[in-house]
C-alpha cells in the first residue's frame, strides 16, 4: 500500500509512466530516492555532536533556522565508514509521519544523477528474510544495465522510530 | 966509665909536677921505669929495662958524683942532687934526682929512683959545681980537712953532745960547790949541788926522752918504708913530743890509705891487665913513643902463629922481642905511619898486609885524667884465615853465581866457625847442585817431549814449591798436550770438513753471482715498467681531474635540472590545485543542478523547462567535473612524473657526487700510484744498487770463499804440523801409542784443487779479491788460520 502511494506520488508528480530519483551511491551500490521527498542537496559541513546516540546519528546541523538531524547512511547500513572529504554530500530529505513533517539530513559518498525511471523497470525488492531489506528497500531499478536500490524515505525516516519520541521531541 | 956519646946542646924541659920513677936492683940494673922517664929518656921501654941505669948518663956529670951516690947508697942512705941526664937523641935534661934504698924485711933489696923537676937556680949552681968538678977532678965531693972536722963536730951523736954540755955545765957548778965547799957555805953548797942534780936530772930525762922518741921514730919510720902501718904511736902526750907523733901517725894512716888506694888501683889495673891478657882480641899498648909497653896473650900468639910469615917481609922481626920495641918495625916505611900515630887523636882503623899476613888493627888514643894523650891502645886482628876464606866463599860464590856448582870450599885447613860456615856452604852448594840437577834433567826430559819424568826426591821450601811448580808445569802441560792433540784432530778433521765447506761455498757464490746478474737485469727491467706505469699514472690521473672536472659540472647541471623540476612540480600543483577549485566548482554546479532539478521535480509541470536547463546545467557540470578530473589526473600523472624526474635528477645528482668522489679517490689512487711508482722507481734503484752490491760482495765472496779455501788447505798443513809436532810430546798416557793415521794434508789439498774454486773469475773480482784479501790480512781474520 506504501508502494502504492509512492507510485502515486510520483505519478502525481511526473508522467504516469516514469518516477524521477535521485541516485546517490554508498560504496559501488547505488540508491535512489525518490526525488520528492529531497528538499535540498548540500555538501559535508561538520555537525554539533550530540551526546548518548547511537554511532550512525553524528549530530545535528541549522539548516536555515531548522534543527536538522544527520545520519551516515553507510553505518546505518553498517557498511563500512569511510572519510569525508570535500565531496561527500549530505542529501536532506523529507516526509510526512503521522502527520508530522520530518527532516534528516543522510550522508553518502556522492549524489549521482536524477534519473527517471520507468515504473515498469521497478521491481520489488527481493525478498532475503533480512531486515534491512525488507525495511528500507522498496525496489529495485535497473538503469542502463545498473541496479540502483530505491530506498523508502518514510521508513527510512521512520526507521529512526525507535527514536520516534525523540524524534517527535526534536521537532517540537 | 961509660961516655954516652953524641950529646946536644938541645935541653928537654922537663914539665913540672912530673915524676920520672925507675927501680934499678942492688947492681944498677933498670928493673922498671915509668912512662914519664920512658918518655923524656927517649928510649924504648924494653932497651931501658934489663940496662944498667948509666946508660941515660950525661957525659957532663962528672964521674964522682955518681961516686958520691954510690957510696951513699950502699951506706943505705937516700941520696939527692941535681943531675943532668942524656936522651936517646943525645939531648940533655936536669932533674933533681932523689935515689934511696928500698927495704924488704928490713934489708935493701933495690934503689928507688925518683926525679922532680929542678929549679932553675938548683940547675945553675950544679952546672957549674959539675964544671968545676970535672976540671979539678978531686977524689970526692965530701968536705975534707976543716971542713970535715966541722962536719964531724956538726953530726955528732946527741949522746956526746949531751955528754959535753953536762960537763961543760957541771965544771962551773962543780966549781962553785968546791968554792962553797971551802968555805963551808954549805947552804950555798947544798943548793947548788941540789940544783945541778936537778938540772942535769931534767937534761937527762929529757934527752932521753927525745932519743927514746928518735929510736922509736926511726923504727916506725922503717917499718913505714917496709910497708908496716900498723905501728904503735902514743897519741896521749901533750908536749912537742905528742904533736909530733900524733903528726907521725897521721902520715902513717895517709899514707896507708894512700898506699891502699895505690894498691886497690894497682890491683884494679892489674885486673884489668890480666883480663886484656886473656881476652881474644889482640890488644896492644903503646906509649908516645909508640914503643910497646904491653902484649896481651892474645896478641903474643897472634904474631907468633904470624911470625914466620912476617919474616919473609919483615926478616928482624921477632914476636918475643915485641914488647918495649917500638910499633914501627911493623912498616917499611915507619915515618908515615909515626906521623900518623903521633897526631892520633881519635880511632884509626888500618889492615896491613904483611908476608901474607892481613893484619886489621884499630888504634884508639889512651889520654890521661887531663885529656893529654899517654899512649895508643891498638886492637890487632889477624884476618889472614878471615880473608882467605873470604876470598874462598867469593870465589864459590862467583863460580855459584857464574852457575858452576862443583866447587867446594876445602874443610881440612879450617877450625872452629870457618870450618862450620864453610861445612854450611858446602851443604847449601850440595843442596842447591842436587836441586837444579834433578830439574835440570826433569827439564831436560821436558825438552825432549818426555812428560812422563817428574822431580821425585823431597825438598822443602822455595824448592819444594818450585819443585811441586814443575811438576805441576809437566802435569797442566801434559794436560794440554793432551788437550791439544784431541784439538788439533778436531781441527784436521774440522779444516777438511772446511775446505770441502768452502768448496761448496765457492760454487754456490758462483752461482748466486749469476742469479744476481739475471736479478740485476730483471731489475733494470722493472725500473723501465715502473718507470712507464709512473708515467701513465701521472697521465691517468690527469684524465681523472679531467674527468671529475667534468662530473663535477654535471653535478651543476644536474642541480640546476632539479631546480627545475621543483619549479615545474610547483607549477603542477598550482595548476592541481585550480584544478581542484574548477572540480569544486563543478561539483558545486552539480549541488545546485541537482537542487533546481529536485526543485523543479517539486513544481511540476511548471518546473518542466527549468529541469531540463538543470539537467543541461548538470550535464556541463558533470562534463566540467569529468574534464577537471581528466586535467587532475593529467597534472597528478604529470606531477607524478615530475617527482619521478627530480628523484632520477637527484639519484643523478648524488651519483655524479660519488662520481666526484670517486673521481677524486681515482685521482687520489692515481697520484698514489705515481708516487708509489717513483717510490718503487727509487726503490728499485736501490734494489738495483742493492743488487749490484750483492753482486759485488758475492764476487769479494767468491774470491773470499777460494782463500778460504786456500786457507783451510794451509789450516789442514798447519794442523797436520801441529799434529806432528805434538808427537814430539810423550805423555804417560800416549808414550808407546801411535798417534792414529792423520790424512795428509796434501791429500785435501789434491782433492780441493780438483774442485776449481772459480770457473770463470772476472779480472775486475780477480782485482778486487786481492785488494780484499790484503785487507783482511791486515785485519787478521783469516790470517788466524
Amino acid at each position: 500500500m506504501e508502494q502504492n502511494t509512492a507510485v502515486e506520488e510520483i505519478g502525481a508528480i511526473v508522467p504516469e509512466s516514469s518516477v524521477q530519483f535521485l541516485s546517490f551511491t554508498l560504496g559501488d551500490e547505488e540508491y535512489g530516492v525518490t526525488i520528492l521527498s529531497v528538499q535540498e542537496i548540500r555538501s559535508w559541513e561538520p555537525v554539533s555532536k550530540i551526546p548518548n546516540v547511537p554511532s550512525y546519528e553524528k549530530g545535528v546541523v541549522n539548516l536555515r533556522g531548522a534543527i536538522v538531524p544527520i545520519i551516515d547512511l553507510r553505518e546505518r547500513f553498517n557498511l563500512k565508514h569511510s572519510k569525508y572529504t570535500s565531496l561527500t554530500v549530505v542529501v536532506v530529505l523529507q516526509a510526512v509521519c503521522r502527520g508530522k513533517n520530518r527532516t534528516m539530513g543522510v550522508v553518502v559518498d556522492s549524489v549521482s544523477d536524477v534519473m527517471n525511471i520507468e515504473k515498469n523497470n521497478i521491481q520489488s525488492a527481493p525478498d532475503f528474510g533480512t531486515k534491512v531489506s525488507t525495511e528500507f528497500i522498496n525496489g529495485i531499478a535497473s538503469v542502463d544495465n545498473r541496479m540502483v536500490m530505491l530506498l523508502d524515505v518514510k521508513k527510512l525516516l521512520k526507521l529512526d522510530g525507535v527514536n520516534e519520541d525523540a524524534g517527535e521531541e526534536d521537532n517540537d | 966509665m961509660k961516655v954516652n956519646m953524641p950529646v946536644t946542646d938541645k935541653e928537654v924541659i922537663m914539665k913540672d909536677g912530673t915524676i920520672l920513677v925507675t927501680r934499678t936492683n942492688l947492681k944498677g940494673v933498670i928493673t922498671y921505669a915509668n912512662d914519664a922517664f920512658v918518655e923524656i929518656s927517649g928510649f924504648a921501654l924494653n932497651e931501658l929495662v934489663g940496662k944498667n941505669h948509666n946508660m941515660v948518663r950525661h957525659p957532663d956529670m962528672p964521674s964522682i958524683a955518681f961516686q958520691d951516690l954510690w957510696e951513699t947508697v950502699q951506706a943505705s942512705k937516700p941520696w939527692t942532687a941535681p943531675v943532668k941526664n942524656r936522651t936517646k937523641t943525645g939531648d940533655y935534661y936536669w932533674v933533681e934526682a932523689n935515689v934511696t934504698p928500698v927495704y924488704k924485711n928490713g934489708s935493701v933489696v933495690e934503689y928507688l929512683s925518683v926525679r922532680y923537676a929542678p929549679s932553675r937556680e938548683q940547675v945553675d949552681a950544679a952546672d957549674k959545681l959539675y964544671r968545676e968538678l970535672n976540671n979539678t977532678k978531686p977524689t970526692t965531693i965530701r968536705p975534707t980537712g976543716l971542713a970535715k972536722l966541722t962536719k964531724n963536730i956538726k953530726e955528732m951523736s946527741i949522746n956526746k953532745k949531751a955528754l959535753i954540755a953536762t960537763i961543760l955545765f957541771l965544771i962551773p957548778n962543780v966549781c962553785s960547790m968546791i968554792e962553797s965547799y971551802q968555805t963551808q957555805d954549805m947552804i950555798h953548797l947544798g943548793g947548788v949541788a941540789f940544783l945541778s942534780l936537778i938540772a942535769v936530772m931534767l937534761g937527762y930525762s929529757i934527752l932521753s926522752g927525745l932519743l927514746k922518741t928518735i929510736t922509736s921514730s926511726q923504727s916506725i919510720f922503717k917499718e913505714i918504708a917496709d910497708e908496716q902501718f900498723r905501728n904503735e904511736i902514743d897519741l896521749d902526750r901533750n908536749d912537742q913530743i905528742g904533736d909530733f907523733y900524733r903528726d907521725l901517725y897521721s902520715m902513717q894512716v895517709k899514707l896507708n890509705a894512700d898506699l891502699a888506694f895505690s894498691k886497690q888501683v894497682g890491683a884494679e889495673s892489674l885486673r884489668i891487665k890480666q883480663a886484656l891478657d886473656n881476652v881474644n882480641s889482640s890488644v896492644m899498648v903503646a906509649n908516645n913513643n909508640l914503643e910497646i909497653i904491653y902484649m896481651n896473650n892474645t896478641v903474643l900468639e897472634t904474631f907468633k902463629n904470624a911470625e914466620a910469615d912476617i919474616k919473609t917481609q919483615l926478616p928482624h922481626f921477632d914476636s918475643s922481642k915485641l914488647l918495649g920495641a917500638n910499633i914501627d918495625q911493623f912498616h917499611k916505611e915507619p915515618s908515615k905511619q909515626r906521623g900518623m900515630l903521633a897526631a892520633l887523636t881519635s880511632t884509626h882503623k888500618a889492615e896491613l898486609i904483611l908476608g901474607g899476613r892481613t893484619l886489621a888493627f884499630v888504634a884508639n888514643p889512651v889520654l890521661d885524667e887531663e885529656g893529654d894523650r899517654i899512649g895508643i891502645v891498638v886492637e890487632w886482628l889477624d884476618r889472614t884465615a878471615e880473608v882467605k876464606i873470604q876470598k874462598e866463599i867469593e870465589h864459590l860464590v862467583n863460580a855459584v853465581k857464574e852457575g858452576d856448582l862443583s866447587n867446594r870450599l876445602e874443610l881440612a885447613d879450617k877450625t872452629g866457625f870457618f870450618e862450620h860456615l864453610s861445612a854450611g856452604i858446602n851443604e847449601l852448594t850440595d843442596g842447591i847442585e842436587q836441586a837444579f840437577s834433578e830439574i835440570n834433567s826433569a827439564m831436560q826430559y821436558l825438552a825432549t817431549g818426555n812428560l812422563s819424568s817428574k822431580i821425585t826426591a823431597e825438598y822443602h821450601g822455595v824448592y819444594g814449591e818450585c819443585k811441586n811448580n814443575i811438576n805441576a808445569t809437566i802435569d797442566k802441560l801434559a794436560e794440554i798436550v793432551g788437550q791439544v792433540r784431541e784439538s788439533s784432530d778436531f781441527i784436521n778433521n774440522a779444516s777438511r770438513e772446511i775446505a770441502a765447506g768452502n768448496n761448496n761455498l765457492s760454487e754456490r757464490v758462483e752461482t748466486q753471482a749469476s742469479s744476481l746478474e739475471e736479478t740485476a737485469s730483471s731489475m733494470e727491467e722493472l725500473t723501465s715498467t715502473v718507470k712507464n706505469n709512473s708515467e701513465n699514472a701521472q697521465e691517468a690521473k690527469k684524465v681523472s681531474t679531467k674527468a671529475r672536472g667534468l662530473a663535477e659540472k654535471g653535478g651543476d647541471i644536474v642541480t640546476s635540472a632539479v631546480n627545475a623540476m621543483a619549479e615545474i612540480n610547483e607549477s603542477s600543483n598550482k595548476i592541481s590545485a585550480i584544478i581542484g577549485v574548477i572540480d569544486e566548482i563543478a561539483f558545486q554546479t552539480n549541488l545546485l543542478a541537482l537542487n533546481a532539478s529536485v526543485e523543479a521535480a517539486r513544481a511540476g509541470e511548471q518546473g518542466r523547462g527549468f529541469s531540463v536547463v538543470a539537467t543541461e546545467v548538470r550535464n556541463l557540470a558533470q562534463r566540467s567535473a569529468a574534464a577537471a578530473q581528466e586535467s587532475k589526473a593529467l597534472i597528478q600523472t604529470s606531477i607524478q612524473k615530475v617527482r619521478t624526474g627530480t628523484e632520477f635528477v637527484n639519484e643523478t645528482g648524488s651519483a655524479l657526487n660519488e662520481i666526484v668522489t670517486g673521481v677524486q679517490h681515482v685521482g687520489d689512487i692515481i697520484s698514489e700510484i705515481a708516487a708509489a711508482s717513483i717510490e718503487q722507481s727509487q726503490g728499485i734503484e736501490q734494489v738495483n744498487q742493492a743488487v749490484s752490491q750483492m753482486d759485488e760482495i758475492t764476487q769479494q765472496n767468491a774470491a773470499l770463499a777460494e782463500e778460504a779455501s786456500a786457507a783451510s788447505v794451509s789450516m789442514s798443513d798447519q794442523s797436520e804440523t801441529m799434529t806432528s809436532l805434538l808427537a814430539f810430546f810423550q805423555t804417560a798416557e800416549t808414550s808407546g801409542i801411535k798417534r792414529a793415521a792423520i790424512v795428509p794434508a796434501a791429500a785435501i789439498r789434491s782433492s780441493v784443487e780438483s774442485q776449481p774454486v772459480s770457473s770463470s773469475p772476472k779480472p775486475s773480482v780477480r782485482t778486487e779479491s786481492a785488494r780484499v784479501v790484503a785487507s783482511n790480512e791486515e785485519d787478521s781474520e783469516w790470517g788466524e788460520f
